[in-house]
């Protein structure tokens, strides 16, 4: 630690000998890192594009891909029910992104435009929930909707999984709405625009970077939830893929091969998110603190 | 929102702000209720019935008496703490590491800033996926390496045995919850003044000095806020540890949040399940006063 502290403290270090070591501590910290980091990764999509018969020959995993096949992911296909799993995740992820992200954009809105007393109330309310613990929230909303009877149905998964995402939704927009000034719809009024057309043609182009974090932010908790569908869907062909893929390892025709294959899978969507969308991905960053 | 606009245009007459902040706070004070309020006050009254799902007979505070009076109980907490601890600790640390690093801007550390996002984005499943091949007994590659380098004698089942489930399944989560402190961190070491540095150094400050009285300093207020929020969190974890351990071997990774769900599910006490989610939300309310103390988040959305 001493080394990475004079490393933080600028480059003007009046000793040459001292630059270099601090460099190749640097150096070395970097690359430590970059090997816990990367090597995990790397054996995932080297098992998942192997065939077992290859990366298990002769008793030592063997990491260097030399012949790519996906000889794992029919396997999935056709023994497995990932298709349906994969759907399931879809329709729930889908729709709770949207609702997550349309109470947001009205919320926000809402709580900065118009004044109302406990509105500090109403802020630390809706931080306090972003701390709870998923399962904590799991267990009486499976008694209620056992109930009702809505256990096993995307409707209850999918309110489950937005009342995980929303409040710090909810956060993202109401500090993000402060950033429009209000002089913008002022000025929108003045031209005697109503204050919806002013809503939807000013005010809402200018928040895109918020919503599209908090669209991003719901979709990877829907994604990747595996507590609140665990406990709602109970039946086989209303597994998400992450509750479907759970049970995999415990199946004697499953191997380590197939389990990478679908965990390759499974990492698409957030992948595609990160390619397309990182800036808007750091913006949420900086706006709070992203679970 | 789109029904909002038809309806005021149709009855362009009523007062439109009046319809707006209608259409802004009735979703969310209706969801908030359905989804947060009534859950909670439902599981607070469950905690007071014996098997509320049945003939469900009232019992007062027993519930809360039997789960902090089980034997279990402390060790269950214990864990919690370890593991929270821990991992809060050494996501901060490595975070803190790499913050540093990537803020020298070395070569390639564009590179590893980008890296540090991909563990974050994999799905939890994912993460227990790769780490239960990684520590395999038989396939797995750390054994393999450990066994050539001569390190150990024979495979370790890391996951499933007592003494190193819980290193395992904190090591496991540090890999995937790291970068949460590498952002935080490099977001702030970016915004120190470079100046500062150039004085300090005019002054004839060692580069030690500088990190200890400028660094430092500057990172403090976003230390404090990992080792809460984090450490909450990780306290709160449940997917993570239940994938990679079911809670075990024996009770050796059984966290709270495991334990409310073996209530619930396997021994179907749902009475001692809300109770002990009682206990919890308890304990977050503890550490929430805490934080409204220690910082004012309300004042960064204007009140």
């Amino acid at each position: 630690m001493m080394a990475l502290g004079e490393g933080a403290a600028g480059s003007y270090v009046p000793q040459r000998v001292q630059a270099r070591v601090k460099r190749v501590s640097l150096v070395v910290v970097a690359v430590l890192v970059a090997i816990f980091v990367t090597i995990p990764v790397y054996v995932m999509v080297a098992v998942a594009v192997q065939a077992p018969q290859t990366v298990f020959a002769g008793g030592d995993v063997n990491l260097l891909v030399d012949s790519v096949t996906f000889r794992n992911f029919a396997v999935l296909f056709e023994e497995t029910a990932t298709v349906q799993y994969f759907t399931n995740s879809l329709i729930v992820t889908v729709s709770s992104t949207i609702l997550s992200t349309s109470l947001a954009v009205a919320a926000g809105y809402g709580l900065t435009r118009f004044d109302f007393r406990g509105k500090t109330m109403a802020a630390r309310a809706v931080l306090f929930s972003y701390m709870f613990s998923p399962i904590v929230l799991a267990i009486p909303l499976y008694v209620i909707f056992f109930t009702l009877g809505m256990l096993n149905s995307y409707f209850a998964l999918t309110l489950a999984l937005t009342g995980i995402s929303a409040p710090f939704t909810i956060w993202l927009m109401w500090q993000y709405f402060q950033t429009v000034p209000i002089s913008l719809e002022e000025s929108a009024w003045v031209r005697g625009a109503s204050r919806t057309r002013t809503l939807w043609d000013v005010v809402l182009p200018v928040a895109r970077p918020g919503y599209v974090s908090a669209a991003i932010f719901s979709f990877a908790v829907a994604w990747n939830d595996y507590t609140m569908a665990r406990v709602v869907m109970s039946q086989d062909e209303m597994y998400t893929i992450t509750v479907g893929a759970s049970l995999f390892l415990d199946r004697v025709s499953i191997g380590w091969g197939e389990t990478m294959a679908v965990s390759l899978l499974i990492c698409i969507p957030p992948f595609l998110i990160a390619l397309f969308l990182q800036n808007y991905l750091l913006q949420g960053f900086n706006v709070g603190g992203l679970e | 929102m789109s029904t909002s606009t038809s309806l005021s245009t149709r009855l362009a007459d009523i007062d439109e702000r009046r319809l707006l902040l209608l259409a802004t706070f009735v979703p969310l004070v209706t969801f908030f209720i359905v989804v947060w309020a009534v859950p909670i006050l439902y599981a607070l009254g469950m905690s007071l019935f014996t098997d509320p799902t049945g003939a469900s007979v009232f019992v007062g505070l027993e519930n809360y008496a039997e789960i902090l009076t089980a034997p279990d109980f402390l060790t269950f907490l214990w864990n919690s703490v370890v593991y929270a601890v821990s991992t809060t600790v050494f996501s901060l640390l490595l975070g803190l590491a790499l913050a540093l690093v990537v803020n020298q801007q070395i070569k390639g550390g564009n590179v590893l800033r980008t890296m540090m996002i991909f563990p974050y984005l994999l799905p939890t499943l994912v993460v227990i996926f790769i780490w239960q091949f990684l520590f395999d007994p038989n396939l797995g590659v750390i054994n393999q390496w450990l066994l050539d380098f001569g390190v150990i004698d024979e495979p370790i089942a890391f996951f499933s045995t007592l003494q190193w489930a819980m290193p395992a399944v904190a090591i496991t989560s540090v890999w995937k919850f790291g970068s949460f402190a590498f952002f935080i961190l490099l977001a702030r070491l970016q915004a120190i003044d470079p100046n500062l540095y150039e004085r300090a150094r005019v002054e004839g400050a060692s580069s030690w000095q500088s990190f200890r009285d400028i660094t430092i300093p500057h990172l403090r207020g976003a230390i404090l806020i990992i080792l809460l929020v984090r450490g909450i969190w990780m306290f709160n974890k449940f997917d993570i540890i239940y994938l990679a351990t079911r809670g075990g071997p024996l009770d050796a990774t059984t966290t709270l949040p495991i334990r409310v769900y073996e209530l619930a599910f396997n021994e179907v006490n749902f009475g001692g399940a809300t109770a002990l989610a009682g206990i919890m939300f308890f304990l977050l309310a503890m550490v929430a006063v805490v934080y409204f103390r220690l910082f004012t988040p309300e004042e960064e959305v204007a009140a």
